[in-house]
């Protein structure tokens, strides 16, 4: 085996399963909330009139909205499985080295020092961009609330807190939609072809460059140490109660989400008090 | 040398002078002749029409009579034409005859008038205003009076239920060529006979009461609903081009600045949830239904009142509440607040999203600028690896 042959799992099905989806219904949203933003531009018209007019272009939003809410859901669900059960390293979470390891990054890129910086399962531009999610979702989703449910968010909140939420929820949206083109594309895309979201894996190779440390960790045996069956089990019969609570917590606020209110009446009131014609006679 | 000629008068002249007055002798007597030989038989007359139509005056030498009027059916039209009103119609400044639109009639007894009302007998004449008025008959054709004619609704308006023949005066100005004051007022007017619950509305809103005051920038009936081609105000297509239409003079900045009211009105609509649906839905598919609210939804159709307005002003949060509920009936008081009232956020009006549109406008090129900046960077380091590296290559 060399280098190239070598390769090790990144991604298990599950959560390359987990990406796909989040990654469509993110695109779905883009899709078609970005022409909602700037709905009076002849690109946006057009891609409304494509997708079947406003009305069908905001269900889509909704649902799409609604899969990356059950998608945050299983993530919580699989992260609180790492973290409690497995005992993972909590390798997402942001450091001081990750901000060093920016720096030492633009610095090497400047010329200013010599070695790249070495780093670990996940390095500084994927936590940014892990987080910068987590941020843009928890955001997207207040906002995306008090606008799905402006009645019952005035009953706690002043009104002007509607159209400042339709405010933030356009600027993150765009801040989000060309974050991801530009920092996503560029990372994974055009610098290196990383294909571990397709099929799972990385060489040693790419795990040389792009994550050294871990690999290290990895040869030393000391990366993914799984506990022992018994403590497993022990673990798990804790867990799962408390997973199954969270998820019925969950997928209630989630359909609370979808079915606070009915915003507006669906029937279309007549527009003023029809008044009839009299008649009068003719000259 | 020099002879006097004597100046006589030729023979012919004398001759003349009994001759003369002896033919017009024989033409008179000729012409009372012909005069008597035509009201004897109509036939006779209608065939030299063209020659000698009968005068206006002619006709009205019985029409001005009071209290006459013909039987039709059930009804009775009265045919009393007053000769100082017909002479102030623009149909008479035009040199127009009776006989040009009633081109039954020649003389005297009239043919018998076949219509069984006077809709009926006024439906028979509008074809003859289509010889001059071709333009206005052809729009009317596809107007919602002309639809609910069609329905069978008998009193739906004709062109003289607007425009008496008789009296009709000259609407459009030779030399401005627009509509004049006196007739924009008159509008109204015109259409309360039949409209007349609206017109009452009307009268006392904001447009109505300057309207009747001579302000000519205030709109009347036709401004929005058009003139002859008047279209159905309930339809989806008026609903979604509502907007456009109160747009026309509420984004003119010339007539807004004279009442100090903002041409920001449209942009702050559209750019909120109800403007931009009904903006799509007027530019994707303008027959299509939506129950978003327009201009007319909150500011009223003919009741329209001054926003301050201490009774009915929306600028009042109750009373605009009360117009939020009619589409959101579970609306608080807070809601009403979510609409911007036509507002651009500033520290004053709208604070909170003023600031946050002015965050995202300092945050998103600030992040997109690092990422950019990083990734221009890491080019430029690659491209200098990459040719450090040929060069060790070669």
């Amino acid at each position: 085996m060399n280098t190239v042959t070598q390769t090790y799992l990144r991604f298990p099905i599950a959560r390359r399963i987990e990406h796909w989806i989040m990654m469509l219904s993110f695109t779905l949203l883009g899709l078609t909330g970005i022409p909602q933003k700037f709905s009076t531009s002849n690109i946006s018209i057009s891609i409304i009139q494509g997708l079947g007019g406003i009305e069908v272009l905001r269900t889509i939003h909704h649902t799409a909205a609604v899969v990356l809410l059950l998608g945050s859901a299983w993530h919580l669900l699989v992260m609180g499985y790492s973290v409690f059960v497995l005992r993972d390293k909590m390798s997402m979470l942001p450091s001081i080295q990750d901000a060093k390891d920016g720096l030492q990054a633009l610095a090497y890129n400047i010329g200013f020092v010599k070695t790249y910086p070495q780093m670990g399962r996940y390095t500084f531009e994927e936590k940014m961009e892990y987080w910068a999610f987590v941020w843009g979702t928890a955001v997207m989703t207040m906002t995306g609330f008090l606008m799905w449910n402006p009645i019952t968010a005035t009953r706690y909140l002043p009104g002007e807190f509607v159209p400042a939420a339709k405010a933030a929820h356009g600027g993150e949206a765009v801040l989000a939609v060309l974050a991801i083109i530009i920092w996503h594309m560029y990372g994974v895309h055009i610098k290196r072809q990383n294909k571990a979201m397709f099929n799972g894996t990385q060489t040693e190779q790419e795990m040389l460059h792009e994550h050294p440390l871990e690999l290290a960790d990895i040869k030393a045996g000391v990366a993914d140490r799984r506990p022992d069956a018994a403590t497993l089990r022990k673990r798990q019969m804790i867990y799962y109660p408390i997973a199954a609570i969270l998820t019925i917590a969950m997928l209630g606020g989630i359909y609370g989400f979808v079915n606070a209110e009915q915003t507006a009446l669906k029937t279309i009131p007549p527009i003023s008090q029809s008044v009839e014609a009299t008649a009068t006679a003719a000259p | 040398m020099h002879q006097r000629i004597q100046i006589r008068p030729p023979r012919i002249w004398t001759l003349q002078r009994r001759i003369v007055p002896t033919v017009f002798l024989f033409l008179g007597l000729a012409l009372l002749i012909f005069a008597l030989a035509a009201f004897a038989s109509p036939a006779q007359a209608a065939s030299t029409y063209q020659k000698d139509k009968p005068t206006n005056d002619f006709c009205l030498a019985c029409h001005q009579q009071e209290g006459v009027d013909v039987k039709l059916g059930s009804e009775s039209l009265p045919v009393t034409i007053n000769p100082t009103e017909f002479g102030l119609s623009v149909h008479s400044e035009e040199g127009i005859a009776c006989v040009d639109c009633h081109k039954d009639i020649s003389d005297y007894p009239h043919p018998t008038v076949k219509a069984k009302s006077k809709h009926d007998f006024s439906s028979t004449m509008v074809n003859t205003c289509k010889e001059c008025h071709a333009d206005q008959f052809t729009k009317v054709q596809d107007s919602v009076h002309q639809k609910a004619m069609e329905a069978g609704k008998t009193n739906a308006p004709l062109c003289t239920d607007c425009h008496n023949p008789h009296t009709q005066a000259r609407l459009i100005g030779k030399e401005s060529g627009k509509l004049t004051i006196a007739a924009r007022r008159h509008i109204a007017e015109t259409c309360a006979q039949c409209h007349k619950e609206t017109y009452e509305q009307f009268k006392k809103s904001v447009h109505g009461a300057a309207l009747a005051d001579g302000n000519t920038d205030v709109p009347t009936c036709t401004d929005c609903h058009g003139v002859h081609n008047i279209q159905d105000p309930t339809a989806a297509s008026f609903h979604n081009n509502t907007p456009a239409l109160c747009a026309k003079c509420h984004t003119d900045k010339k007539i807004m600045d004279k009442y100090g009211i903002s041409t920001n009105v449209l942009n702050s609509y559209v750019a909120d949830f109800h403007g931009t649906t009904v903006t799509l839905f007027q530019k994707e598919f303008p027959g299509q239904e939506t129950n978003k609210a327009v201009c007319t939804d909150c500011h009223g159709v003919h009741d329209i009142s001054k926003v301050d307005n201490p009774n009915t002003g929306i600028a009042l949060r109750e009373n605009l509440l009360v117009k939020c509920q009619r589409c959101h009936p579970d609306a608080t008081a807070n809601f009403s607040a979510a609409w911007m009232s036509h507002y651009e956020p500033s520290p004053q009006h709208y604070a909170i999203v003023y600031y946050v549109n002015l965050f995202y406008k300092f945050f998103i090129p600030a992040v997109l600028g690092g990422m950019i900046f990083f990734i221009l960077t890491d080019i430029y380091r690659r491209t200098i690896n990459r040719m450090k590296k040929g060069a060790k290559h070669s």
